[in-house]
This record gives structure tokens, sequence and C-alpha cells, in this order.
């Protein structure tokens, strides 16, 4: 004996659920579309158990057996390990921008039409140098003296505030990776308190519990951004992280978290700590490398440039200014006060008296222009201390290394572009939603909906008619 | 076969307009300020140089100043020294002319004349350029002559105040130059003395004074014999100062071309780094324009094609 019309109308019933799932798999994929952190859901569908009948194994239809996510995890770890590598570039291509804006090394004008078309330490620099040599043309001028006190402030100042500036990036990089540490302990704890409701959800509802798993996807990427971490998955589907080889998601618990320490002199450096141990990090990608190598790196290296040349005109000038004599015969006055960029200045007594500069080689003779013809000639001078270059070889060295640390950076974040983009296009042939698709299958449900539907007809009228004849 | 998403589809436009139209940013930028290198980063390498080759310009212009400045002192001293000649002459044509004089009266009017020649001759050499005494060396803040007279106007000496050295200054790099004589110079070394050198024996005040006082005395051998040679003799120290100060002039004017050509030259460099190349630029840009455009419309499709599809389903 077969099956009879009864479990006809079950399977029917189970046919029509199935279709109804899928329709609603379906709808949500659609609803999604535009949901960046959403991987397309498949309904799995199976037959349902065959039953042993005198006919042999028959049939009973068809169930929906679960809701897929399709991911692809290798490429979510890859995807989380570039954005580590693109975020470090990214914070170092901004931070060297604000530095080479704080320099403030443009040229502005095409030089064939005017000879100083560079602003900036550059031309300053010249400026001062020329102005000496006016002013050993004229040493015993009054106005040429006050000439050169105005070039020779407008250097130091255009020192002073470069070096200002850049002490302001360095604590606003100092400030950002605080930022950041705040941000990743919320998010390690977020990713351990994600650990705790997929594993529950997985053994309350025995399913993935896929829109869980999204989140915590987002906020692993969201945490690589920040800074580089490795993960291992326990058997419950919870994820351990830990950063720099220290844990710091153990399933649902934090186990250390991140602080920023000072090493000395500023320096904030990040650390890892349970309230018993602590643990310095060294960081490989992410905002926080980025900031601290930044800082630590090209910053801090045009903040040394800029002071060894500071300090090595200050010494220069002083040196060959102190051999000389004033108008009314004084000496040993120096000519700039203060030890590198940020405190260069010049001799206040000078600024309020010009008749003290020093120009002459000899006591008493105003005219003598020794000195100051020594001081111009300071400018073509190759120094030791900077490589063996002039002041302003040197300095335009400086600015290259800039402009090529940044150059760099850049080119790094474009290539990296370029990877983000490959890489999610990827994701999102995977994992992404197609319209054409998701209607494609939306039209296949109904199809099959509507099918089991009349089939489920039939069986009834079937029934209807084996009632009929039994009243009959 | 690759799946293709709805979003890969515009998120790939998206990508591809955005990379055009930074390019094309750059390219305008480029297109609008002449310039292929404004900040460090655009080109480090040739930013270096161009930083170079404006410091080296600047400085060279500077040096173009200092050769302007010291033509300027050349010609003030060579027109000085021109009076000095001029009043030489009319000293030694006094001397010339006293010869077959007898009457003292006219011989005494000789002698007010010379001693007129000594205050002109003393005036010349005070000359100042810029405020600054030209001929007191580096002691030019006073005047290098100051004559003493006696009470009948006779000139009794006149007194250098000046020193024997001469400011210089650089015309290019690691050249010093200094284009004027000093008043007097008995040390028989270091800078021209004008009027007193001990080297060629000039010493044209003491030999105009001699002069005014044989004149006076009537000593009309002594006038007609060493006064005038010696004044002879300042009369050639004078005109070796003028061949000099020539020979300065012109080696100026060759140090200014010098400078004038470097200037240029240096400024063909920098331009050849830092100026773009408009007809390339504009050329990309138009292309980057059409890219544009092309990305744009294929945006439009892509919404197109996404609509038929719904239509079609409708």
């Amino acid at each position: 004996m077969s099956l009879g019309l009864f479990q006809a109308l079950t399977i029917s019933a189970r046919a029509m659920d199935t279709q109804q799932a899928g329709i609603a798999v379906t709808g949500n994929n659609l609803a999604n579309v535009n949901n960046p952190n959403y991987s397309r859901q498949v309904l799995d569908i199976s037959t349902s158990i065959s039953v042993p009948t005198d006919i042999g194994m028959e049939g009973t239809g068809v169930q929906a057996t679960g809701v897929q996510q399709i991911v692809s995890q290798a490429l979510n770890s890859q995807i989380q390990s570039e954005n580590s590598t693109a975020s470090y570039w990214q914070t170092q291509q901004q931070a060297l921008e604000f530095a080479q804006s704080d320099l403030g090394q443009q040229i502005t004008s095409a030089s064939s039409s005017s000879s100083d078309s560079s602003q900036g330490i550059a031309s300053s620099l010249s400026d001062f140098f020329n102005e000496l040599q006016n002013f050993s043309a004229d040493p015993s001028s009054l106005s040429e003296r006050q000439v050169l006190i105005g070039k020779a402030s407008t250097l130091a100042s255009q020192f002073n505030q470069v070096s200002q500036q850049l002490g302001a990036l360095t604590s606003q990089l100092n400030d950002q990776l605080q930022t950041d540490v705040t941000n990743a302990n919320q998010l390690l704890s977020d990713i351990a308190g994600l650990n705790q409701q997929i594993s529950t959800e997985q053994i309350d509802t025995n399913s993935a519990p896929n829109d869980l798993m999204d989140m915590r996807e987002q906020k692993l990427e969201d945490l690589a951004n920040l800074v580089n971490f490795s993960v291992s998955s326990e058997a419950n589907g919870s994820l351990d992280i830990s950063i720099g080889g220290v844990q710091m998601v153990s399933g649902f618990n934090v186990t250390n978290t991140l602080s920023t320490y000072d090493a000395g002199g500023g320096q904030m450096l990040v650390e890892a700590g349970n309230g018993q141990t602590v643990t310095p990090l060294t960081l490989t990608g992410g905002s926080m490398a980025g900031e601290i190598d930044a800082r630590d790196g090209s910053v801090a290296t045009l903040n040394n440039n800029l002071n060894t040349l500071a300090s090595q005109l200050i010494t220069a000038v002083n040196t060959v200014h102190e051999t000389g004599y004033g108008l009314n015969g004084t000496s040993k006055a120096l000519f700039f006060t203060g030890s590198d960029a940020s405190d260069i200045a010049v001799n206040t007594a000078l600024v309020n008296d010009p008749s003290l500069i020093q120009a002459s080689g000899t006591k008493g003779v105003t005219g003598d222009n020794t000195v100051a013809l020594e001081m111009a000639q300071l400018a073509n001078q190759l120094n030791p201390n900077l490589d063996n270059q002039t002041f302003g070889q040197s300095y335009d060295n400086t600015v290259a290394t800039l402009g090529q640390s940044l150059s760099s950076a850049s080119n790094e974040v474009s290539d990296q572009d370029t990877v983000q983009q490959m890489l999610s296009q990827q994701r999102s042939s995977i994992s992404g939603v197609s319209l054409v698709e998701e209607m494609g299958n939306l039209s296949a449900y109904q199809t099959a909906y509507e099918a089991s539907a009349h089939f489920m007809n039939a069986i009834d009228q079937m029934l209807q008619i084996l009632v009929s004849l039994q009243s009959s | 076969m690759m799946r293709v998403t709805t979003n890969s589809i515009s998120d790939t436009l998206i990508y591809q307009i955005d990379r055009v139209s930074a390019n094309e940013q750059k390219l305008e930028n480029e297109a609008t300020t002449g310039l292929a290198v404004q900040n460090p980063s655009d080109n480090p390498g040739a930013m270096r140089s161009i930083l170079d080759l404006e410091a080296e310009s600047s400085a060279v212009t500077q040096y173009q100043a200092n050769i302007t400045q010291l033509q300027q002192q050349a010609t003030t001293a060579s027109s000085a020294m021109q009076s000095l000649q001029s009043i030489i002459s009319q000293a030694s044509t006094i001397a010339t002319e006293a010869d077959g004089t007898t009457n003292q009266s006219d011989l005494n009017n000789y002698a007010t004349q010379v001693s007129q020649l000594i205050q002109e001759a003393a005036q010349a050499m005070n000359t100042q350029f810029e405020g600054n005494y030209l001929f007191s060396g580096t002691l030019n803040s006073t005047p290098p002559y100051v004559v003493n007279q006696n009470s009948s106007g006779q000139v009794t000496s006149v007194a250098y105040q000046g020193n024997t050295s001469v400011p210089s200054i650089e015309v290019a790099a690691g050249t010093t130059l200094s284009v004027l004589p000093v008043g007097a110079n008995t040390t028989g070394s270091g800078p021209g003395g004008l009027v007193t050198d001990s080297r060629t024996g000039a010493d044209l005040f003491n030999h105009l004074i001699s002069l005014q006082n044989d004149l006076l005395a009537g000593n009309a051998s002594t006038i007609n014999g060493a006064d005038l040679s010696n004044l002879q003799n300042d009369s050639d120290n004078v005109t070796q100062q003028i061949a000099t100060n020539g020979a300065l002039q012109q080696r100026m004017t060759a140090e200014a071309n010098i400078a004038q050509t470097q200037v240029a030259s240096l400024s063909q460099l920098t331009s050849s780094q830092a100026d773009s190349d408009l007809a390339s630029v504009m050329t990309q840009l138009t292309q980057t324009q059409t890219a544009y455009q092309a990305a744009v419309q294929a945006t439009v499709g892509f919404q197109d094609l996404q609509m038929s599809i719904l239509n079609f389903l409708d």
C-alpha cells in the first residue's frame, strides 16, 4: 500500500513552506543589497525522509534545512590584513602631508619669470645671506644694519614656527594614538561579547547566527584598521585575538587591554596589560603603528634636520660675529641666541641697537667689512656637520627627504587602494547580492509555490470526490 | 566565470570615476599653475634641484647687485680722478707760466691760485659715495683730507686722515674685489695711493704746497725744475690710477655679463624642472576628460540595465 492522499497534502504543504522560506531569504538578500557588511544567504534545501512502502521508498517531498551564509574566511582574513596595511600607510600619508604643509616649502609661480618663486625657510635663508652681502658693501650704514636685523629675525621666526608646528603635529599624533587605543579596547570587548552571543545562539538554535557573524566580521575589520592582529577560532565558534603575541580576547573574555605609556621624552607607545603584567607591544600595521612610525620616523627626522641646521647656523654665524667690532668698538656679542630651531632668535641687544652688530675686523674702523664679508661668505661654506653641504643645500635636502617619504607613502596608499578594490570585488563576487540572481530566485520560488498550490488543490479535489462518494 | 553582483558593478564604477577625477584634478592643477612641481612630494628630486637652483640664482642676483655697487663706486672715483688730473694740469700750467715772471705780485697771484687748487684737490679727494668717503680706506666715515691754512690763506699742510686698507666685496662666489685706491699709502704695499704713494714717489699735496711756497718766495729755478717734474710724477700716478680704474670697470662689465648669463641659464634650468609641459598636460587632460565621460556614461548604462531587469520581470 502506498502513502495516502493526506500524506500528499503534507508534501504540498511542506513544499509551499519551503518555497516561502526561499522567498523570505530572497527578500532578506534583496533588502540588504546595499548593506556593505552583509553576506548573501542561501536556503539549504533537501528532500525530506523517504518512507518505505509496498512499492519501495516513497519520497515525502522537500524541506528547508538551514540558511547558509556565503563567506570566504580566507578572503576575510586577507581583507583584515590588507586593511591594516592600508590604514598604516594612510595614517603616514596624512601625518606627512601635515608635516609638508607645516614646512611651507612650495613652488608658487613659474620660476622662469621670477628668481625667488619659492617660499619658506629656503628663501629666508637666501635673503639673510644676500642681505649680509649688501651689509658688507656698506657696513657702517645704520639702515643696512636695520634691514639685516629684519631679515635675520624673519629667518629665525620661520625656524621657530616650523619647529612649533612640528611639535604640535607630534602631540596630535600622540592624541590620535590615544583615541585609537580607546577604540581598539572597545572593539576587543565588543568582539568578546559577540563571541558569547554567537556561541550561545549556536547551541540554542543549532544553526549559525549569520547576522551576528557579519557584525563580528565588521568589528574585526574595524580593529584591523587600528592595529594588526592574529585570529584563531575555537570549536564553539569564538574567535581568539592576539596583538603582537599577547592574547587580548580568549573566548568570551577580554584578557588584556591596550594602553599607552611614555617611553621617555613624550614618546608614547602602546602596551598590553591585565592588571598584573604589562607587556610593551611592537605594532606592525594599522593606524596605531602608522602614527608611531610617522612620529618617530619622518616627522622626527625633519625636526632633527631643522634643529641641526639651525644650531649649525647659530654656531657658524656667532663664531664669526664674535671676532668683530661694532660701530662703537663693542665686541664679543652673539648674533643669534638659542640652540636649535625651536628657540633661535636674533640677540635682543642687537635688535635694540643695530650699531652693536660686529662687522669690522679692526676696532674703531667702521668702514672695515672683513667680518661682515666673512659672515656673508658662510653661505657657500661646506659644513662637515651638515654632510659637507652648505646651509642652503642641507635645507633643500631636508625638504627633498620629507618629500620622498610622503611620495612613497602616497604610492603605497595608491597601491593598497588597488589591492583593496580587488579584494572587495572578490568578496562582492562571493558574498555580494546580485539583483538579477535574486529576481531569478524569486521567480523560481514563486513558480514552485504556485505549482505546489495547484498540487494541493488537486489533492483537495480528490479528497472531496472521495468524501462525496461515501456520503451518497 | 567571476560572479558579478549588483554592487560590484557600481563599486567598480565609483572606483574608476574616483581615479579618473583624481588624475584630472592633478592635471588641471598643472595646467592652471603651469607648474609640474609644487610640493616636495610631487617630485622630491626635482624639488631639491629647484631649491638649489633658486638659491644659486638668488645668490648670483645678489652678486649682480654687488657688481652694480662697485661699478657706481668706480664711476664716482673716476670722475674725482679726472678732476685731480685737471688740477694737476692747471698747476703745471701755472708753474710753466710763472717761469718767465719776475714780478713778485704776479707770482703771489699765481701762489693764490695754487692755494685755491689745493683746496679743490682736497675737495675732489673728499668725494662721498652713499654717505661714505671714497678715498679714506676703511675709515670711510672720516673725510680723508683736511687742509690747514695760515691767516693769509696760504696752505700750510694737508693731512691724510684715512688708512691704507680698502673694503672689498664679493662679485662671484669666493671672488672678492675692491675698486678704490686710498688717498695716501706710504707703506710700500697694499692699495695704491691716489695722491701719495711711496712706490711711485707721488705726493701731490706736498708738491703743490712746495709750488705755492716757491711762488711766494720767487724761487724760479725750483718752480721750473723740481716742482714741475714732481707734478709730472703726480700726474703719472693719477693716470696710472685712472687706467687701473678703467681696467676694473671693464672687469666689472665682464663679471656683470657672466652673472647675467648665469641667471638666465639658471632660470632656464629651474624652468625645465619646475614648469609643466603644457602641450602634453593639455593632451592628457583631454584624454582624462574623455575617460571621465565614458565612466559616467557607463554609470547611466548600468542604471538602465538594472531598470530593464525589473521591467522585464514586472
